[in-house]
């Protein structure tokens, strides 16, 4: 039993259909990722998710309760947006809080109503309670915020603001937390101590999240499983190494890290080898494959690179230099190879000298590494 | 009934409230209005609901309905003389207005005016005044014992200089206390018409006035006849100077209808004098809207840049002398109110003969309910347009709600005696007999105000992000909690700089007042009216100079609100 399932999601807007038959099932207290580029229906899944959305048609569940009809702001699921969407008018400690004054209003009678509403617009005039303070200054510890409690949202920095959102929608316990593109809005290197920040986060709470994101490596580094969609549509589902080593479309070769992509046609299949043709080149595989037209796909790191004819490999080529680019630890070659450009990382050892443009080499691929989709 | 009971939400209640609201007190008086000009007497709309009764009566009263009212439009002399007398002097005030306004607009925005800031300051006088006050300082200016007339004669004129209960005598009170509002806009579009045109002219040889005429003034044309129509449904709607100053012979539409119906009792009339108002105020509205939006002064700059002052003396202290003597008379008309305010007596003299504070003094002994009914009225009329917009601009900017945003526009092009017969006729009988009430008073204001309050609430809704809503919603909040707790609080600037406006109109109200405040709710502009009725002048003149204090007053603390924002 997942702790999100949705199956036969389908989202139209005014007759334009931007989200087709969507299943998934994430389970408890895993890390889910929706994977794509902007346009392609993850935000607008998430929304349905949260009930922002009405789906036109199929159902939603969260536990064991099917949550279709049910109103956003009883679904508890915890959201983090783009934007962060937070509370102008109220400091952080009053933003962390909101929901566990709803909740308190949810619980009392019309007179300690008037008094929560009153805490709500302004905290001075009415204390909380202490156990709901604790609970604030927990989650505001966990978050490292503690000195900044009594502070605007917008005397912080980027990345506190961050962290507000956070905490504002873990107080709530949620069943699930849903986070939008939420590294968006930072620098680089905040971005990369968030995705720590967050990933250990939610390996100490176990609590079960769906991360929104554009960003293939950001994806691919924090998810458990990730879902890469395209054009309202689920392409592929998978952890990230099977996604990298076994993309199931030349889109999810080329949108989750670069890919070789070329066209070939089937030519024969021999002791568990399958031969393609590629222009005027044959290329062996062990992919097998039914199809006579095929995409071949070879991963740049895959790509051995060699001055001398000592190719022992299988596949090897003929190959041209145009450009170099050193990247440090890596250089990356783009060769031309018959009537197709290829691309391929090699390591950089120090010592070794840059193959310059113009420079003719042997390319070597393992069978093993070339890929039949 | 499930799609039903899955709209009467909190917030779905008060959609259908606010619909409600604005059908009951806006779109049934209306059309009551338009059925009565039909049927000549009024019928019960809410009572055929109830009794079969008063049902039968209605359908009678339709069966016999007859097209003998619009016929009279064009037969009864009486009504074609009370529009045509209406529009020649809109036409006449919206022209003068455009002439007076050109020079002072030019001098302020491209001139180095001598005295220009205390130009400007006195400009906004007449903007405080309401219209029947102004009217009343004509009479007093311009009367038979009017210190004017008393000069004109003295220098060996004949009779009356201007005879103030005359078309001209209308005229010129609208023209001198309507001017601001042609002014301001004209000078935005003088300051921001791209200068570079300007040089670009200077630089192919024409002098400064040819570039004036042929390159500057050209280029705010669109603006300026923009102006020349609000003027226009300015005058036309204005209620408080001919309800002072026509003479009985002078036939305006306001002052016909609310002659009808104060005096005759004759509704079918009214009705289609009613009908005459809002057609013309709503073809003036349309045509404004359709021909001038967006396409005013902005159409007309390229970048703003800092224009070069003209400060050619031969140009400036003509524009300084002429804009002096614009603003000179209704500071001149004021001070006269002041004087006879604190006057013993005042006859056919310059000057009052002595001088007291009686006048003051029975007003805060005897009428200190007329201050306190305004206060309370404007209050009620604050709170209940606070409500309205609030909600309003929440379902026009998240939800999209183009029927509540047409209704809030719709009093614009009601003149406020149009919107206070329709009313009266409305719920003038039982079962819902408000004529007469406070209440209905409160709503009347508010309706009529409501479009200031909805523009200034709309444009902060606009400015809060919907993700905010929706955050709270996903922390737990109902749509309406998080209303009250986000929403509400992020609006109270929007709301702070709707609220003063607001506040300030409903004491200037005059048309709904004088017509429907009852006398034991009857506010201050009313009992200046009356008094002014029973030719009590000081009385009149001293409450005149409250009120305006009061404007003033509620004027100083918006400043200082918008400013503060702004800092």
């Amino acid at each position: 039993m997942g702790a999100v399932v949705v199956e036969g999601l389908t989202k139209d807007f005014s007759g334009v259909t931007v989200l087709q038959h969507i299943n998934l099932d994430i389970k408890e207290g895993e890390f889910f990722a929706l994977l794509g580029p902007s346009g392609c229906g993850k935000t607008t899944t998430m929304r349905c998710i949260a009930g922002f959305e009405k789906p036109t048609s199929g159902r939603i569940k969260l536990g064991d309760q099917v949550v279709n009809d049910l109103a956003p702001n009883e679904r508890n699921c915890g959201m983090v947006f783009q934007s962060y969407a937070l509370f102008p008018h109220m400091n952080v400690f009053d933003n962390v809080a909101y929901s566990l004054n709803i909740k308190q209003l949810r619980k009392s009678n019309l007179f300690k109503k008037l008094g929560v509403y009153t805490r709500m617009f302004n905290s001075k005039l009415v204390k909380y309670p202490k156990e709901m303070k604790q609970k604030v200054m927990d989650v505001l510890a966990y978050v490292e915020l503690t000195d900044h409690a009594h502070k605007l949202t917008s005397e912080l920095s980027g990345g506190q603001q961050q962290r507000v959102a956070l905490a504002r929608a873990l107080v709530m316990e949620p069943q699930v937390l849903l986070m939008d593109e939420p590294l968006s809005n930072l620098d680089q290197k905040l971005r990369h101590t968030m995705r720590n920040t967050i990933r250990k986060m939610q390996q100490d709470l176990k609590i079960t999240t769906i991360f929104v994101t554009h960003d293939q490596e950001e994806a691919m580094s924090m998810a458990d499983r990730v879902a890469v969609m395209k054009d309202g549509q689920i392409l592929q589902i998978g952890t990230p190494t099977d996604l990298y080593s076994n993309p199931q479309s030349p889109f999810i070769a080329d949108f989750v890290g670069t890919s070789n992509i070329l066209p070939g046609t089937f030519l024969k299949h021999e002791a568990g080898i399958t031969t393609v043709k590629i222009g005027n080149q044959e290329i062996k595989s062990v992919t097998k494959t039914d199809q006579q037209d095929v995409q071949v796909i070879i991963r740049p790191e895959n790509i051995k690179v060699l001055e001398e004819a000592s190719i022992t490999d299988d596949n090897s080529f003929e190959g041209t230099i145009e450009v170099a680019t050193y990247l440090g630890s890596t250089v990356r070659y783009e060769m031309k190879v018959g009537d197709y450009r290829l691309i391929a990382d090699t390591i950089y050892e120090s010592g070794h000298r840059i193959l310059q443009e113009g420079y003719k080499v042997r390319l070597g691929v393992s069978p093993e590494r070339v890929l039949l989709i | 009934m499930k799609r039903l009971k899955k709209h009467l939400t909190g917030i779905g209640i008060i959609k259908l409230l606010l619909y409600a609201f604005f059908i009951l007190f806006l779109v049934i008086p209306l059309v009551a209005v338009f059925i009565v000009s039909f049927t000549n007497e009024p019928i019960n709309f809410f009572g055929s609901f109830i009794s079969m009764e008063t049902m039968q009566t209605t359908i009678d009263q339709l069966k016999h309905a007859t097209l003998d009212n619009f016929k009279s439009v064009f037969q009864n002399t009486r009504y074609l003389d009370a529009l045509l007398n209406s529009l020649y002097l809109s036409f006449v005030v919206s022209i003068v207005v455009l002439l007076i306004c050109v020079p002072i607009a030019y001098g302020i925005a491209r001139t180095k005016l001598p005295f220009k800031k205390t130009i400007s300051a006195l400009c906004t006088i007449p903007l405080i005044v309401p219209t029947f006050i102004s009217g009343y300082a004509f009479i007093i200016m311009f009367g038979r014992s009017g210190w004017v007339t008393y000069l004109y004669q003295a220098l060996g004129g004949e009779g009356l200089f201007i005879d103030p209960y005359s078309l001209t005598g209308i005229a010129i009170v609208q023209i001198f206390f309507f001017f601001p509002y042609a002014l301001w806009p004209m000078v935005a579009a003088f300051k921001v018409s791209d200068v570079s045109l300007e040089e670009a002219s200077r630089n192919m040889g024409a002098k400064g006035w040819l570039t004036f005429c042929t390159v500057t003034f050209p280029l705010v044309i669109p603006g300026m006849l923009s102006t020349a129509l609000v003027i226009f449904a300015v005058s036309f709607s204005d209620f408080g100077t001919p309800i002072v100053l026509a003479p009985t012979d002078l036939n305006l539409l306001v002052v016909q209808a609310y002659r009808e119906i104060a005096g005759f009792y004759n509704w079918g009339g009214a009705a289609i004098l009613t009908l005459i108002m809002i057609a013309v105020a709503g073809f003036v509205y349309w045509v404004q809207n359709f021909f001038f939006k967006g396409k005013n002064y902005d159409s007309v700059s390229g970048k703003p840049k800092q224009s070069k002052l003209n400060q050619n003396k031969l140009v400036t202290v003509p524009i300084a002398v002429f804009s002096g003597i614009v603003v000179l008379v209704p500071l001149l008309a004021m001070l006269t109110v002041f004087l006879q305010s604190i006057a013993t007596t005042w006859g056919k003299d310059p000057l009052p003969k002595g001088y007291t504070l009686a006048h003051y003094k029975m007003i805060f002994t005897s009428s200190l309910g007329n201050i306190q009914n305004s206060i309370v009225l404007a209050l009620g009329a604050l709170v209940l347009s606070i409500i309205i917009s609030v909600f309003v601009s929440y379902f026009v900017v998240r939800q999209q709600a183009v029927t509540l945003d047409f209704m809030t526009t719709v009093p614009l092009i009601v003149p406020g005696i149009a919107f206070g017969i329709a009313l009266i006729q409305t719920f003038n009988v039982a079962p819902l007999q408000l004529t007469g009430t406070a209440a209905i008073l409160i709503i009347a204001y508010s309706i009529r105000r409501l479009p200031y309050m909805v523009r200034s609430t709309v444009g902060t809704m606009k400015s809060i992000k919907a993700d905010i809503e929706e955050a709270a919603i996903s922390l737990g909040a109902s749509t309406l909690t998080a209303a009250i707790t986000i929403i509400g609080p992020l609006m109270i600037p929007g709301i702070a700089a709707g609220s003063l406006l607001v506040f300030i109109t409903v004491i200037k109200e005059t048309s709904i007042s004088i017509l429907m405040a009852p006398a034991e709710w009857a506010p201050m502009s009313l009992a200046i009216f009356q008094n002014i009725l029973r030719a009590e002048y000081y009385s009149a003149a001293a409450m005149s100079i409250i009120l305006v204090v009061l404007v003033l007053v509620l004027q100083a603390i918006a400043n200082l609100f918008t400013r503060k924002q702004s800092d």
